[in-house]
């Protein structure tokens, strides 16, 4: 999902946005969020109001298409990236996407072709991965394994890769290097399951024991290298109210990534709960750079700064999470406060 | 308004950012979204499903657990169903299994053998045969162990197995003891088949096993926060109990069994939740192999060595999870040559919010998964359990049917999506890899049941294929099918002679046409059930066809230019020694 927004933002600066229209912004804000909590059926209608308002908007044709991607809607989604294209001009990003309607709908050429186009300069991590796929799907399959050993680099735990290439081996006859790979698969696919299930036992505990007997059981998640892990842990702390045990796994995840939106925003609403604003502040700011459409860290933002009195800095905060959400009336009332103060200055 | 009124208000809205959903509930589902429906092909399709159970006779409910709840997860796995032969008149009867209730016994409720009256009814037997027990029966598989003509039944369940033989004069006797098959302690048998692994003639016997089950140790409904499904609270299980292994009898030819699970590499596998278990020969190399669906776990595979031993090749097969190495809560299996080429396919069927399986057999034991881009992507919605690849309209392109219906009869009341009882899913084959769901298939297929094993068999003898299907705590449901058209079909029933007299294991391959068809005698396929011995093959419009015919042990016989819409019984080694036309 992260891929996601950062496309969002290429595209917004490929393309200049029209005039701002708030109704349109607020569905796509709407929509953004929707996508967000996986209610893709929902953010669709958003997407779809917006683009009644605006149809030759980029940004919501492509928000659109990759919900309707997310719903199985194929060959909307193709419909929708070609808009977007007819609108913007080529862009790796629909490229890559078209590739991979394409190895959806068994056109494996057409799907090699624009994969391998982009897979140089991929526009997202996976890339490589489909384009692999879609070698081994066509019959090629030792072009399939170079792309997946590329994949392989890439993203090193996803055991979906490991799987594909372990297969691909097997089918090349190359016995002993999918022995190998089959392994990694094995690992990284029981990490994947054994992080779901310490998750499970973690918010039982939190919800049935003492903070201090859950700490225990929730300790199992603990990998100090992980950033993943971390800024679960510190989720699961934190939707359990135990915000100051969630501090100290949320501030190393965001050390070890940086560009983990999740991690900033969980540790901004760690720091605003603890009522420590200036350190929520800055979480906050580095969550919003990484994702401006994202209505809960904007609008927690614009909150932070009105409770650290810079009401200037506040105001067009908050006027964005108002146009990303109208419907907020606790936003609307403290805008209008906001602007009465300034009209009496 | 003051700043802290503001503050207080808006932390209640604004929560974390999620990374990863912690799997609800007990099962693996992977919240697939179906794939939306194309245009209807609008082509005719020449089978009618009429539920018939009722005037068949067919009236008691099968008792599995309370009615309005499933408080344990043995009481919601519900159990299998068998179309067999046992009096050798030609005429399939039916087998079906019963569960109980923990709160005590039920009046009536027992295992029942229903004997075909040939004229559409059947009489219930199963006091006069022997077989009436009541407890947790789940699996069944049918065939002639002693080879003695006869068929027999082998029932798995909680907490004993139990074998069944056929005495020749309508009656059984429970020979679990005496057979070496009464195994220590309680034990949840589930998927169970015959196959003779090591071609000698005698039918060996393949359990699977689910999980450690005691009423006393799990808790039940409501009592672990951690059991429930999209928060509402549901029994306990699979995930979170302890698997087991499966089991490999050797048939020592005098009527008795060796454990030879540890021996055979059976035993080399870790825990699983196994449920349905098949025979059939996948590689073609004329040994049998192995596929035990597990629930929420890799599916297994054992690949026979030829030596008496067997490999577990799930992974390496792709048939062991999803193609993207996803496990996915296998329950039925059925086997059969989806796309005419001669190699036998797999189709699994698994929880709601996921898809069906479709595993294309590519040869050397290699299967790719084939579900989305056949057609299948589109159903998603049910519990999917027993299933079946067969040709209802005889138009010569196996179709695909299962049953489903929920697990978690709590979860319908907050989320209506999820509902209890489902109706049947019917695929049929357009014959270019694809195919389409048929929405409308008549009140039989639509009819919504809490449904778990399937037999398909003509009980009818009219040259088409019925639907026999367990519903938890209902009478079965009988689908007679009606075939209109003007297509044809062959049957064909083997009897081995050297090889075991059921011939479980044996494969037929119908050439007509320039087109192939494969299918393979099974002991076992759908969820747990057990379906007609005598295989079936819709023919289209082709009023005869080329037979190839690999016995279990080997022998390879040919049989020409066949007449279509007939019977036939091929003795091994002797050629047809019989033939029967069905009445109009």
């Amino acid at each position: 999902m992260r891929w996601f927004f950062i496309t969002l933002l290429a595209l917004a600066g490929a393309h200049l946005v029209h005039a701002q229209q708030p109704e349109m912004e607020a569905h796509l804000g709407k929509g953004t969020q929707l996508m967000q909590q996986q209610l893709f059926e929902a953010a669709a209608k958003e997407f779809e109001q917006a683009l009644t308002l605006n149809p030759s908007d980029a940004r919501a044709h492509f928000q659109f298409a990759v919900c309707l991607l997310s719903l199985g809607r194929n060959d909307e989604a193709r419909q929708q990236f070609e808009q977007v294209r007819k609108l913007g001009g080529e862009s790796r990003y629909i490229t890559y996407y078209l590739g991979r309607l394409d190895l959806l709908s068994n056109d494996y050429t057409s799907a090699i072709r624009r994969l391998g186009s982009v897979v140089e300069d991929p526009p997202f991590p996976d890339t490589a991965f489909h384009l692999g796929v879609a070698y081994v799907s066509s019959g090629d399959i030792s072009a399939g394994i170079k792309y997946l050993e590329r994949a392989a680099k890439v993203l090193p735990r996803d055991f979906r890769v490991h799987y594909r290439l372990a297969r691909a081996y097997a089918s090349a006859g190359r016995e002993q290097e999918a022995a190998h790979e089959f392994d990694l698969y094995t690992q990284y696919r029981d990490e994947h399951k054994s992080t779901e299930t310490e998750a499970r036992a973690c918010t039982t505990a939190l919800h049935s024991q003492s903070l201090e007997a859950a700490g225990e059981v929730c300790h199992r998640l603990f990998e100090p290298n992980d950033p993943e892990k971390l800024t679960l842990l510190g989720q699961l702390f934190g939707d359990a109210g135990a915000f100051d045990a969630a501090l100290d796994p949320l501030k190393r995840a965001v050390r070890l990534d940086p560009k983990s939106f999740e991690a900033w925003h969980n540790l901004g609403v760690t720091y605003f709960r603890l009522q420590r604003y200036t350190d929520a502040r800055e979480a906050l700011e580095k969550a919003v750079a990484l994702r401006p459409e994202f209505y809960g860290s904007v609008v927690l933002l614009g909150a932070t700064l009105y409770m650290l009195g810079d009401d200037d800095a506040a105001l067009p905060v908050l006027e964005h999470a108002h146009q990303l959400n109208p419907a907020d009336t606790q936003t609307t009332n403290v805008l209008e406060k906001l602007h009465a103060a300034r009209q009496k200055e | 308004m003051t700043r802290r009124d503001f503050l207080t208000i808006l932390v209640a809205g604004t929560g974390g950012a999620g990374l990863l959903r912690a799997q609800e509930g007990g099962m693996a589902t992977r919240g697939v979204r179906p794939q939306p429906r194309g245009k209807p092909s609008g082509l005719p399709f020449h089978a009618r499903f009429t539920d018939v159970a009722a005037q068949a006779g067919l009236r008691s409910p099968i008792i599995y657990g309370p009615v309005d709840g499933m408080d344990y997860i043995l009481e919601s796995m519900g159990c299998g169903v068998a179309f067999l032969d046992y009096d050798n008149d030609g005429w399939l009867d039916i087998f079906l299994l019963s569960g109980t209730r923990r709160t005590g016994p039920v009046e009536g409720a027992s295992n029942r053998l229903y004997k075909n009256n040939r004229d559409g009814t059947f009489t219930d037997v199963t006091a006069k045969a022997g077989l009436t027990r009541q407890g947790w029966a789940c699996g069944v598989t049918v065939g002639d162990y002693n080879n003695d003509g006869f068929e027999d039944l082998f029932i798995t369940g909680w907490p004993q197995n139990i074998l069944y033989r056929n005495n020749g004069d309508g009656t059984f006797s429970d020979v679990t003891e005496k057979a070496g098959l009464l195994h220590p302690g309680k034990r949840w048998g589930t998927g169970c088949t015959w196959v003779d692994y090591d071609r000698d003639g005698h039918l060996d016997l393949f359990v699977a096993n689910y999980l450690v089950f005691d009423f006393d140790k799990i808790p039940p409904l409501g009592k672990d926060p951690a059991c429930n499904f999209k928060g509402v609270p549901v029994n306990c299980g699979p995930r979170g109990l302890v698997g087991e292994r499966p089991m490999l009898y050797r048939n020592n030819g005098n009527g008795t069994f060796t454990d030879v699970t540890a021996h055979s590499g059976v035993a080399a596998v870790p825990p699983v939740y196994g449920l349905t278990a098949v025979a059939a020969d996948l590689d073609g190399d004329g040994w049998q192999e192995i596929y035990v669906a597990c629930d929420s776990t890799p599916s297994l595979l054992f690949h026979n060595r030829g030596d008496g031993t067997f490999a577990e090749q799930g992974l390496q097969s792709g048939l062991a999870v999803n193609e993207d190495g996803r496990e996915q809560a296998g329950m039925g299996i059925a086997i059969g040559d989806c796309d005419n080429d001669g190699r036998l396919d797999v189709l699994k069927t698994h929880f709601a919010e996921d898809t069906a399986a479709l595993y294309r057999n590519m040869g050397h034991l290699n299967f790719e998964d084939v579900t989305l881009r056949s057609g299948l992507g589109v159903e998603t919605r049910y519990v999917s359990w027993g299933n079946g690849i067969a040709d209802f309209d005889n138009d010569g392109l196996p179709d695909l049917f299962w049953v489903t219906g929920s697990t978690f009869p709590e979860v319908e009341r907050k989320y209506p999506e999820f509902p209890h009882k489902s109706p049947r899913i019917l695929f049929r084959n357009l014959g270019n890899g694809k195919f389409e769901e048929l929405l409308e298939a008549g009140p039989a297929v639509a009819e919504a049941h809490v449904s778990r094993g399937v037999a398909f068999g003509d009980f009818d003898n009219d040259g088409d294929l019925d639907i026999l299907i367990m519903n938890m705590n209902e009478p079965p449901s009988l689908l007679r099918n009606d075939v209109t058209g003007t297509d044809h079909w062959l049957k064909v029933k083997l009897v081995g002679t050297k090889s075991n007299v059921s011939a479980i294991g044996a494969v037929v391959t119908v050439l007509n046409g320039g087109r192939k068809q494969i299918q393979s005698v099974l002991a076992s396929s759908g969820y747990l059930s057990c379906n007609d011995r005598r295989l079936h093959f819709g023919l289209g419009s082709a009023a005869s066809a080329d037979l190839e015919i690999v016995w279990p042990n080997g022998l390879r016989e040919e049989l020409k230019d066949v007449s279509a819409d007939q019977l036939i019984t091929v003795r091994e080694n002797a050629g047809v020694v019989a033939r029967e036309r069905f009445r109009a």
